[in-house]
């Protein structure tokens, strides 16, 4: 019998029956005393049912579409930051985090968005903050899209350059994608026969992959420049993603890669869970570190709540839960098993990740730039099931997951930056920057220059900090409808407080750290300024002053994210404490017979 | 896609397990493809229902006795073109 104890089986029971009681136990809870979800209430899918943008989909349908819309790289890649502080207080934040804060936001924006005629966070910031709130949101927006655009670019560029064999298999999905496009739409074949010779051609492409690797970076003309050439092409692929027709590319593309992208997750959970059989051990140091044991993050609290964001918690979800999903709601009842259960789902894919992170060495995790760890130690979990794989077919499968993961969700994150573009600068002296070329060029062009100038982990802080104070924001916005209808706002409250102070915190953090590498060089110490920037420019002596601006953006950068960030927090405590007032002042709540909501 | 009209058959357990893993796999693989296909098709036909019967909604493109021929086929669609050509649109309703 081997020791269950060393291994992470338990942990991962442990994990389940929790989500298990956030569901059944406080999410219906909640549901039921706090929101009073109704089944026989007419949501905005039946009362203003046009058959494009709302009209009522089956549960099981809209779980499926959340899940999949809110599930990519962050829960993946969050924990391997996370885990610098011990794998313990990684695992209490992605249960806890989920546990009283994750699935309440998802949730909460999809009832809010539900009970406001199905509107998104847009109008509702408008109706609660007024036009300049709606404008602070805006600005905020394009700032966070720019973040997200250079943590996947960069992210993109160093899977490419660590796996040799992805990059011929990803460029086969992209024109497996184009493939499948042209037979479902041009010669309109039969979407079972498109899924299947898509299906072959991904499997082709992947064997490609393996059987033709590039040749090893030490023998290519760029040297050092390998990093940004990568994401230069990334930014290629994306820029026609973003330009090209939906149905001709991205499309075809995305339902392609979904396949291999399930079955990974699917593999990497059985995988955790079959620990105890295959005897996979726990590796990694339990923890918890109150600092950055290498002495360059920092400390617990804030940075690990920023660095693990989705799969605790993340405030994409809140625009995806208000944009289409509660549009599409059949009943009011629904929200708690669509928002909140994909929510809880994703949590498990973070605790699978998480797990791939348990089980290696702690060798890994050296300078925090290894970000291949994942793929490594998915190879560890599902080699002892799927034997008959060697393992330089299962590094290109799992290292090709990853990619098409980034790639997927940043093709849509540049189109949806593009639109806000279009919607900020559509008319006046900036005009041109709502074209859609110029537009889709800036919004690739300035994350590419972060992206192969400063480090991956300052871009993924940076990143998970505007990321949770949006959900910070969606908290608060959720609290402030709560107020209003008078119902109790302190589940929401606490939470809202916590995101927002935590993230604030550690956005002034980062900030921080980079105004003191600036600092420390001008009193000779240029270990920091090189810790935060890349190759070419890490250790160079001659781009040490270029090294030195990099900083200095950064350090802009994370004070306009604060900044504004701040502002729209404060604009949205304003409007929670004057609808507490106004809340206080009208009638007492047992005159209309205990009903909160209006 | 919409429900179908028909009265639900009543279903054993292993229908409805069945019909919920259909559901969440359609929903995961395809359902977000063929809403975005369908609001393509919403802007074609917006502009297709402008050019013919704009003036409708105050804007006349082409000769009333065009527009008159063409009521017929377009009077189903009247109704929830004017509720979406009228609705409030904003940058965070295009996520997805």
């Amino acid at each position: 019998m081997v020791d269950i104890l060393a291994t992470p089986f338990l942990w991962v029971v442990g994990t389940i029956v929790l989500y298990a009681i956030a569901y059944w136990g406080y999410g219906k809870w909640i549901d039921r005393n706090v929101w009073r979800s109704d089944a026989k209430k007419a949501t905005p899918a039946h009362m203003y049912m046009d058959g494009v943008e709302y009209f009522p989909v089956s549960r099981y349908v809209l779980w499926g579409y959340q899940f999949k819309s809110v599930a990519a790289l962050g829960p993946i890649l969050g924990p391997f930051i996370g885990i610098t502080f011990g794998w313990i207080p990684a695992l209490i934040w992605i249960i806890g985090g989920n546990f009283f804060i994750g699935w309440l936001q998802d949730y909460g924006s999809m009832m809010l968005s539900v009970r406001k005629e199905g509107r998104s966070f847009g109008p509702i910031t408008y109706e609660f903050t007024g036009a300049r709130g709606r404008t602070n949101l805006l600005a905020f927006v394009l700032f966070y899209l720019i973040i997200i655009s250079a943590a996947f670019i960069a992210l993109i560029a160093s899977f490419w350059n660590a796996f040799r064999s992805t990059f011929i298999a990803t460029i086969g999905i992209l024109f497996a994608g184009l493939l499948c496009g042209q037979l479902l739409y041009r010669v309109k074949m039969n979407v079972f026969a498109v899924t299947g010779i898509g299906l072959v051609l991904v499997v082709a492409s992947i064997y490609l992959g393996v059987l033709f690797p590039l040749p090893s970076a030490a023998s290519w003309p760029f040297g050092v420049w390998n990093l940004p050439f990568w994401a230069f092409i990334a930014a290629i692929i994306l820029y026609l993603a973003a330009i090209l027709p939906t149905p001709t590319f991205i499309q075809p593309t995305n339902y392609l890669a979904f396949y291999p992208a399930y079955a990974a997750i699917i593999l990497i959970l059985v995988g955790a869970l079959a620990t105890p059989f295959t005897n996979i051990k726990v590796q990694m140091p339990a923890g918890p570190f109150l600092f950055d044991p290498q002495g360059i993050l920092g400390p617990i609290w804030p940075i690990l709540f920023v660095a693990i964001a989705c799969g605790a918690i993340s405030g994409w979800h809140s625009l995806v839960s208000s944009s289409s999903s509660s549009k599409q709601l059949d009943i009011e009842t629904d929200a708690l098993p669509v928002g909140g259960g994909a929510m809880l789902s994703e949590g498990l894919l973070a605790l699978g990740s998480l797990i791939a992170y348990m089980v290696l060495a702690p060798s890994f995790f050296v300078g925090r730039t290894n970000v291949t760890a994942w793929v490594a130690g998915a190879v560890v979990l599902t080699t002892p099931f799927l034997g008959g794989l060697t393992t330089a077919v299962l590094t290109t499968f799992f290292g090709l997951v990853l990619i098409i993961y980034a790639l997927t969700v940043q093709a849509l994150v540049t189109r949806f930056f593009r639109l806000v573009a279009a919607e900020t600068w559509s008319e006046g002296r900036f005009r041109v920057f709502g074209n859609k070329h110029v537009s889709t060029v800036v919004g690739l062009g300035i994350p590419w220059a972060f992206a192969v100038s400063g480090s991956w982990w300052a871009l993924w802080l940076y990143f998970g900090g505007a990321n949770q104070l949006l959900a910070g924001l969606a908290i608060m916005l959720i609290t402030i409808h709560l107020a209003r209808t008078r119902a109790p706002t302190r589940f929401s409250l606490i939470p809202g407080i916590f995101m927002i102070v935590t993230t604030l915190a550690a956005l002034a953090w980062q900030t921080a750290t980079f105004l003191y590498s600036v600092y420390a060089y001008l009193n000779n110490d240029s270990s920091w300024i090189n810790r935060n920037v890349r190759p070419p420019i890490q250790n160079n002596k001659d781009y040490i002053l270029v090294a030195v601006g990099i900083n200095a953006v950064f350090v802009a950068v994370g004070a306009v994210l604060f900044a504004v960030g701040l502002s729209m927090a404060v604009r949205l405590f304003r409007s929670y404490r004057s609808s507490m007032a106004e809340r206080r002042a009208r009638a007492p709540a047992a005159a209309d017979g205990g009903k909160r909501e209006s | 896609m919409t429900e179908s009209n028909d009265p639900p058959k009543p279903k054993g357990r292993g229908g409805k397990m069945k019909d919920a893993a259909k559901g969440v796999f359609y929903g995961m693989a395809a359902h977000g493809h063929v809403t975005a296909a369908l609001r393509t098709r919403m802007y074609l036909e917006h502009l297709f229902m402008f050019i013919t019967l704009g003036d409708m909604l105050g804007v006349p493109v082409i000769p009333p006795y065009y527009a008159l021929k063409i009521l017929p086929y377009a009077v189903p669609n009247i109704k929830s073109w004017k509720q979406r050509v009228f609705r409030e649109r904003d940058f965070t309703d295009q996520v997805f």
